[in-house]
């Protein structure tokens, strides 16, 4: 697959200026750099509570012991790691278009995943390619050093053939318990996609869609009477490319891009349009960003 | 429907050519595309419209395979056998004959003709020359080999009804001259088959004959004749009407005398015969007799019969003045009881001594205004102003006088002359002596003088030796020993009609003939014709009507029946009217108040005989083609294919062209809206 390195060195360093935005304080597993709905050891205070017994004495206020001759427990906020899932469709619907929407999807999610791994989040990848059980994944990783690792999976991830899309994300969200931020990198171009998004809806993800899509998806320049095959299912449809069903596709288009944002939106995921044709640092430097994915 | 070029059929091998390529284009080109997705899912609702959308692209073969089959059809040339002329040339006879005013069909024979020859252009191919001759009174060519519809069509619409008879003989000589010329000739008689015909004629054509007309019922009245009753000075009126019908007809014949009614006859004529009407005692004045046949209890106007023409017919009674004659005779008997019995004369007898008392010499012009004859008679007398001064007393003269030649005419007295033995020499004529027994023979039997006179059994005991003058033709020759001379020859000199006996009737048996008589009324009648005598007592439709008129009147005026006139100059005396198409009574008048009326009728059996014949026997037709082939004329059908396949191609450039026409036009309005905002609000 394709072996030019996803990054450079500099781009790297200013991908650490960015972090994953988390609406919501999760409970993760260790220490990190997120508040977490624990209350454990930081230097943000919390609360009090009346001590009893077996508590920590070292975390007795002693002020106010001095003061109300009553012993309370200082309480802080638990800073944890968060677990960022990273999901791309490497359906063979994904490989195609100029750029690429696959390698557009694998940098994407490189990248998005140093800045998580550089803000000691677990990030975890898996490829929704191929049949279930059959995609690769990549477990939970924690620092910069398992940049690298991370680097070389997304590499080495490729396009799987045909890929039902709803099991799929079914069977990855009875899997990953985990709660976190999770990024889907998807064209959604199955019709299962809802029912896919729905069974994801049910776990405590943040959901992020980013629908990847190729600028001749967006403006195809076809003309003349063609049969379309399906890259990924050999599927055949018979039309006639003349002005009018142009027109016509591109209202559809922006219908079903419109129905995905409304059923995003009434199950809060986050719904990011992206076409392979925004310039990458404009991507992560201002759409994301504007889209409230990055901070 | 019949094809002249099935050939192109051929082509018809384009069709599947057609249905193979419809079929070519529809196999799709092949492209892949990351996801049919969400083209699945717009086909989706284009599925919908499936139906219509299929509709139309099979709207488009269709239009295309109608639109080949429309092209494949024109150029087979495809022809259906229609009623009509379908040779290269066409000639069209129409008769315009009287028969053809017959209203059997609506609105008459003529019209229907006309509108068939109408039909016929119209039917005939595009390259086909048109030759319209009308077979009427004088048969003429009215348009000749034209390509020209129009033109052909004007002189069909020029052709007018006439009471005339037709000459099909020469016509059917012209289409014969002018078929020859050209190939591939189609004649077409139209015609009601009443017409002369020619026994044999060789026309290098196909001869067609379309007869117009349905029956023959007609009644016409066939003669009328207005005449003194002998013995009588009233006047009788002949009538004959005849039958032509197959049946019996009730008829009413109505005689009107000078426009009133006199007298009708309920008439009931077997079928094919002829009834005689004689009506007596009409008033001697009478000038004009009109018989009208009408159906008996039905008010006017009438129409009885199919042929109204000949139901009318006009007889004009012109003896109202008598023949003022002078008889200049020492006594002779015989000319005075045989003048004095002549119907109609007034007849004056002098003596030479009286005439030159009453018509000195030198007063012939001056008393020419006021007391002339219309004819005088000399009786062995010559009046002293026009002796010739050669003549000698033993009667040998010289040839002639010098001063004949200048002024023959202004010593002779007014009016017509008839000298009987000159005993001299005149200036008109030069006596040079006598011949002896000559045998009496006739010249030209045919000449109206001799009219029933028969010369055998007289006998001239002597006659003058008169040389035949220039200006005369002889009548009566006189045979004797080897030698010729004429006996009685007659001639007009400067429109003044002179005759000349040139023996003594005292000398001869002639006036205790038969003959005298009848030769002596001959002679006053074409000496003395009164005032119209020398008209024809019958003037059918089209004759020629010739007219003398007294001396000195230059012009006359024609009214015709209709109201019309026509001004005629005359020439010596002599009117030559020919414009007698119409039926009824002409008024010929002159002068101050002089006028001569004359009736045209149609007495013509073979017009008013108006029953159709179906087959025209005309002979020597070269064409052996059968009736019933010729009767079929091609009709192409290539031009509105052509027109068909022009429509189908446009209606499939806009069906094809359909909805990016809608979208320009949508962009057009929205470019609109853009230009005037205004216009939204």
């Amino acid at each position: 697959m394709n072996s030019t390195p996803l990054f450079d060195e500099t781009f790297l360093r200013k991908l650490e200026r960015l972090a994953i935005m988390s609406r919501r304080a999760m409970s993760g597993q260790l220490q990190g750099e997120r508040r977490s709905t624990k209350r454990g050891q930081s230097v943000e205070f919390a609360d009090f509570r009346p001590y009893s017994i077996g508590d920590d004495f070292r975390r007795i206020d002693w002020n106010a012991y001095a003061r109300l001759e009553r012993l309370f427990i200082k309480l802080f906020i638990e800073e944890e790691d968060l677990s960022v899932h990273l999901l791309i469709d490497t359906s063979k619907s994904m490989d195609w278009g100029d750029p690429n929407k696959l390698w557009y999807a694998r940098r994407a999610a490189g990248a998005l995943g140093y800045i998580a791994l550089a803000g000691l989040d677990r990030v975890t990848v898996s490829d929704l390619g191929g049949s279930i059980g059959n995609g690769s994944y990549f477990p939970p990783h924690r620092g910069k050093t398992a940049a690298f690792d991370l680097f070389s999976f997304l590499q080495n991830i490729s396009s799987g053939g045909h890929t039902d899309l709803a099991p799929r994300l079914r069977a990855y969200s009875a899997r990953a318990m985990l709660p976190g931020p999770l990024l889907l990198f998807s064209d959604l171009m199955d019709d299962g996609w809802s029912d896919g998004l729905r069974s994801l809806a049910r776990r405590r993800y943040e959901i992020t869609i980013l629908h990847i899509l190729s600028p001749d998806e967006i403006d195809p320049t076809l003309s003349g009477d063609l049969k379309l095959i399906d890259t990924e299912t050999s599927a055949a449809v018979e039309i006639t490319a003349d002005f009018d069903l142009l027109a016509r596709y591109k209202t559809g288009l922006a219908e079903w891009q419109e129905e995905i944002r409304r059923f995003c939106g009434a199950r809060g995921m986050h719904y990011v349009p992206i076409v392979t044709s925004l310039p990458f640092d404009e991507l992560l430097f201002a759409w994301l960003r504007r889209y409230m994915v990055l901070k | 429907m019949n094809f002249l070029a099935p050939a192109a059929f051929v082509f018809s091998l384009l069709i599947p050519v057609v249905i193979a390529m419809y079929l070519l284009k529809l196999r799709r080109s092949e492209q892949v595309v990351s996801s049919v997705y969400l083209w699945r899912r717009m086909v989706r609702d284009v599925e919908a419209n499936a139906p219509w959308q299929r509709l139309r692209r099979n709207l488009l073969l269709l239009l295309q395979l109608l639109f080949l089959a429309a092209v494949i059809l024109a150029l087979a040339r495809p022809y259906s056998w229609v009623e009509g002329a379908s040779g290269e040339s066409i000639i069209l006879v129409l008769d315009n004959s009287a028969s053809m005013n017959a209203v059997d069909v609506t609105p008459n024979r003529l019209e229907a003709a006309k509108t068939r020859a109408r039909q016929l252009i119209s039917s005939l191919p595009d390259d086909a020359t048109i030759t319209v001759i009308l077979a009427g009174e004088n048969a003429s060519v009215l348009a000749s080999s034209s390509q020209d519809r129009r033109l052909a069509l004007q002189a069909i619409d020029s052709i007018q009804a006439s009471a005339g008879s037709s000459d099909m003989t020469t016509a059917l000589q012209l289409a014969s001259a002018i078929a020859a010329r050209q190939t591939d000739v189609e004649v077409i008689i139209l015609s009601d088959g009443r017409t002369t015909l020619p026994d044999r004629i060789s026309i290098k054509a196909r001869i067609r004959y379309l007869p117009f007309g349905l029956s023959g019922d007609n009644q016409a009245i066939s003669l009328l004749n207005v005449g003194p009753a002998p013995g009588s000075g009233s006047l009788t009126a002949f009538t004959q009407v005849s039958n032509y019908a197959e049946s019996s007809a009730q008829r009413r014949l109505e005689i009107y005398v000078d426009g009133f009614l006199v007298n009708a006859f309920d008439l009931e004529i077997p079928a094919t015969e002829q009834v005689a009407v004689l009506v007596e005692d009409l008033p001697p004045q009478t000038r004009l007799v009109e018989a009208r046949l009408t159906q008996p209890g039905c008010s006017q106007p009438c129409i009885a019969d199919a042929l109204p023409l000949d139901d009318r017919a006009w007889a004009v009674y012109r003896s109202g003045e008598p023949v003022r004659l002078a008889l200049v005779t020492d006594g002779n008997l015989f000319l005075e009881v045989a003048l004095s019995l002549l119907p109609n004369v007034d007849l004056t007898a002098f003596s030479p001594t009286e005439y030159e008392t009453h018509y000195p010499a030198n007063h012939h012009i001056d008393s020419l205004q006021t007391d002339s004859f219309d004819l005088i008679v000399f009786d062995y007398y010559i009046p002293p102003g026009i002796w010739s001064t050669a003549v000698l007393e033993n009667g040998e003269g010289v040839e002639q006088s010098p001063g004949l030649t200048e002024k023959p005419l202004s010593d002779l007295p007014p009016g017509n002359l008839l000298f009987i033995a000159p005993p001299h020499s005149t200036s008109i004529f030069t006596v040079s002596g006598a011949l002896d027994g000559p045998l009496p023979r006739a010249v030209d039997m045919e000449d109206p003088l001799l009219a029933h006179v028969n010369l055998s059994g007289v006998s001239v005991l002597t006659a003058a030796r008169i040389s035949l003058p220039d200006w005369a033709r002889v009548v009566i020759a006189g045979d004797s020993a080897g030698a010729s001379i004429p006996l009685l020859f007659a001639g007009e000199v400067d429109s003044r009609r002179i005759a000349v006996l040139s023996f003594d009737l005292h000398h001869s048996d002639l006036p205790l003939q038969i003959a005298f008589p009848v030769l002596l009324s001959n002679l006053t009648g074409w000496l003395a014709p009164g005032k119209g005598a020398d008209l024809s007592t019958y003037v059918s439709p089209g004759m020629p009507v010739s007219l003398t008129l007294p001396l000195g009147v230059e012009s006359a005026v024609v009214t015709r029946p209709d109201g019309s006139r026509v001004h005629l100059t005359l020439e010596e005396d002599r009117m030559i009217f020919a414009e007698t198409q119409q039926l009824g009574v002409y008024q010929v008048s002159w002068g101050e108040r002089e006028h001569i009326d004359f009736a045209v009728n149609l007495f013509s059996p073979q017009e008013s005989d108006i029953k159709p014949v179906d087959n025209l026997p005309v002979f020597g037709i070269d064409s052996g083609e059968s009736e019933g082939h010729t009767w079929l004329a091609r009709r192409e059908w290539w031009r509105p294919l052509v027109f068909l396949a022009l429509a189908i191609m446009l209606i499939e450039w806009l069906v094809y062209h359909r909805a990016t026409l809608s979208q320009l036009n949508s962009q057009a309005s929205g470019l609109l809206i853009a230009l005037f905002p205004r216009n939204r609000s």
